[in-house]
């Protein structure tokens, strides 16, 4: 150990092995994967984004949402994500090879967001949700994004745009002004319903549902539309 | 075989009574070193404030959220990757590497080759890394934790950063024959492993990025090797030069720590998966990243039994040296640090604290706990005697060290206990979210009040480098600056 030589051989090594291992191996084994045919719908997924949700997921990296959100479900064996109805069953890297990049994020300061398309459908709730959290759910310690909204004087007729954001009762800025959703808010929006990865493939089938106490008819076994465990 | 006598490394470390020859080729060593090492350590301070006030500004907003929240390149998202980039790679890398500088010229007993180099490499650093953070606060973060500075920043700082570092390996490379010391092999490890972990990481993460979610593990592979073998790997060096020499006792195995190094190198790169257990990988891969953790029980044992064996009955020297104080509390970071990962890699420990404040918490045990307070003790043993000057008052380090010791075990406190609640309360599916925020923002709030104590730490020590600066050179430097402000008038003769 009295070599330089002999010591970064064996740093070289080391991280060499480490990248390879870590980076490259997993970039052999899943970085050519594509698509996939799901037989229920008979469409393949995943399937890239629309325009404006692609756009949207710019504005959610540049203003670094994956600092409090993660996007990753994990199994029921690893925590309670399922129970909580974060999603109907785990991601796998298939889910994120549209992303770009992937934020799945490391850290819960706020709920998951994996399956947000799924449980939230109205545009409004969540520009509204931006805007000022607290008005949607009080106690949320999620920052306000103002910036994101456009505050415009009322015309003298009192027509607001149409586009205007409809506020709840008693608050917004003032009488006389309108909150406007700015481009990157409605891309964000977008971005925000679009998210979901539930469709069932071969590699995610949910764990088989646990047997009820009673014996079940035999009819309603055959009527279920719940894929053959393996 | 060199015919040259064998000095042995140990023996230059251990006290012993110096004779004037040996006391003047260490003045002699530290002069030759001072401007480089010294603009590295101011540089890395300085970076450290900037990033303690946006630390400030981000840890406010976790429990007052309307907190300047009308200003997008202040919102949380922006903020936070900002100052972790600040406090790795601008406090990290220069105080390392000034750090480092010093002691590969100690320990090797030769003067710091390539001085003008340094100068220059930390000025391209700092400015690639001004850059970058302003992308990050602009919009431009690159969304891959760990990696987030834009692509057009690492081709200004890698430069920077090889100036920094060929002259600490040059140095190294003109050492004096003989035994290498523990200490230079940590050195050695974390100077030459970092950019190949930036490059190698930025390459697939950044400037080609691999499709879905692969660039998420190189970030996480980039971060856990920086956090090793840079912050883990100089925090050691620094104390095995510091507790074998003020204590005066010399190691006890040279082949333990030996072992102990290449036990962290082989295992170290490789525990970063863990940090996505449960998550969209091959199940392999974070497997794989727990065994490298568990693996750090090795090096743990070996440091410390070493370490601890010198240090066993020396609670009064410990006391009375500051410098010692500095460096036992990082050890004593480092091995729970060491233990709380092992520990955190394991399933049942895992699932408690899997996406809660107990990741930052451990990460910031670290970085402060560990590397920051070692290299503050290296500077306040180093900057005297670079400028061959006293420090303002005495009073004042010790004041530092408690207010750095009290911000990390208040920080790191609030974020390992917060981390098992706000988990704990993330495991029960009948908590609403909105009572898993209640249940953790307590604890963040006691991290603000940490990060200011930190911030304040950081910013005595800036002072007292200021003062120390203006007492020795202050009398030269005023003429000069007030003659560029009113240039005399000269006659010109035709």
């Amino acid at each position: 150990m009295n070599h330089g030589p002999l010591v970064f051989l064996g740093l070289l090594v080391s991280v060499v092995c480490s990248w390879a291992a870590v980076v490259m191996v997993p970039q052999f084994q899943v970085g050519d994967q594509g698509m996939v045919r799901i037989e229920e719908t008979g469409q393949d997924y995943p399937q890239a984004p629309a325009g404006l949700a692609r756009r949207g997921a710019e504005v959610y990296r540049a203003n670094g949402c994956q600092y409090c959100h993660t996007q990753q479900v994990r199994d029921a064996g690893e925590g309670q994500d399922l129970a909580r109805g974060w999603g109907a069953r785990r991601t796998v890297v298939r889910d994120y090879l549209r992303d770009q990049p992937a934020m799945i994020g490391t850290v819960r300061y706020g709920p998951d967001l994996t399956n947000h398309g799924i449980r939230e459908h109205d545009r409004v709730k969540l520009l509204q949700r931006l805007y000022n959290p607290r008005w949607v759910m009080p106690g949320s310690p999620m920052p306000r994004y103002p910036y994101l909204f456009e505050l415009r004087r009322v015309g003298p007729d009192g027509g607001s745009s149409l586009n205007a954001l409809p506020l709840p009762e008693g608050e917004g800025p003032g009488a006389g002004l309108e909150v406007v959703p700015t481009p990157d808010a409605e891309a964000l929006v977008a971005y925000l319903l679009s998210l979901r990865a539930d469709p069932l493939f071969f590699e995610v089938f949910p764990p088989p549902a646990p047997k009820p106490a009673t014996n079940a008819e035999p009819s309603t076994l055959t009527a279920t539309n719940l894929p053959p465990s393996p | 075989m060199s015919s040259r006598p064998r000095h042995s490394a140990e023996k230059r470390v251990a006290v012993e009574p110096l004779d004037a020859a040996a006391l003047e080729r260490l003045a002699l060593l530290d002069r030759v070193a001072r401007w480089p090492v010294l603009a590295l350590v101011v540089s890395g301070l300085f970076w450290a404030v900037i990033a303690g006030g946006l630390q400030v500004i981000a840890a406010i907003k976790l429990h007052a959220p309307g907190f300047l929240a009308d200003t997008a390149w202040l919102t949380y998202g922006r903020v936070a990757p900002a100052a972790a980039n600040l406090f790795v790679l601008g406090f990290g890398i220069p105080m390392g590497l000034g750090v480092a500088a010093w002691l590969t010229s100690r320990l090797g007993s030769v003067p710091l080759a390539w001085r003008g180099m340094m100068l220059v490499g930390v000025k391209a650093w700092s400015l690639g890394l001004l850059v970058g953070v302003v992308g990050i606060l602009g919009g431009r973060g690159t969304g891959i934790e760990g990696l987030e500075l834009p692509a057009f920043a690492l081709p200004i700082m890698l430069p920077g950063y090889l100036l920094m570092a060929a002259p600490v390996l040059r140095t190294f490379a003109q050492r004096e024959p003989g035994e290498v010391y523990v200490s230079q092999w940590y050195v050695l490890a974390a100077v030459v492993t970092f950019p190949w972990f930036q490059l190698a990481g930025t390459l697939v993460a950044v400037w080609f990025p691999l499709r879905g979610v692969l660039p998420a593990m190189a970030g996480a592979w980039f971060l856990h090797g920086v956090f090793v073998l840079w912050f883990l790997a100089l925090a050691l060096a620094v104390v095995f030069y510091f507790v074998p020499k003020l204590v005066g006792r010399p190691l006890p195995s040279r082949n333990v720590a030996l072992f102990g190094f290449w036990m962290l190198i082989i295992a170290g790169p490789i525990g970063g998966p863990a940090r996505f257990i449960g998550g969209p990988f091959p199940a392999w891969l974070p497997s794989l990243g727990v065994v490298g953790n568990v693996w750090l029980l090795v090096p743990l044992v070996a440091v410390a039994v070493n370490l601890l064996l010198v240090l066993r009955g020396q609670r009064t020297l410990v006391k009375s040296s500051n410098a010692l104080g500095f460096t036992v509390f990082s050890l004593a970071a480092c091995l729970l640090w060491f233990g709380l990962n092992i520990v955190n890699s394991l399933g049942f420990f895992r699932h408690h604290t899997q996406f809660t404040l107990f990741t930052p918490g451990l990460d910031w045990l670290l970085l402060w706990g560990g590397f920051g307070t070692a290299m503050l003790g290296a500077v306040y043993y180093l900057v005297p005697r670079l400028m061959g000057a006293e420090w303002m008052r005495p009073a004042w380090v010790r004041m530092h060290l408690g207010l750095v010791a009290g911000a990390v075990v208040v920080l790191v406190g609030a974020h390992l206990l917060g981390g098992w609640l706000h988990g704990s309360a993330l495991r029960d599916p009948t908590v609403p979210f909105v009572d898993v925020a209640r249940r953790y923002i307590p604890f963040a709030a006691t991290g603000t009040l940490a990060w200011l104590l930190l911030l304040g730490a950081n910013l005595l020590l800036t002072v007292q480098i200021g003062w120390l600066l203006w007492t020795t050179h202050g009398a030269s430097c005023v003429p000069e600056v007030r003659s560029w402000l009113r240039p005399e008038t000269r006659e010109v003769n035709p």
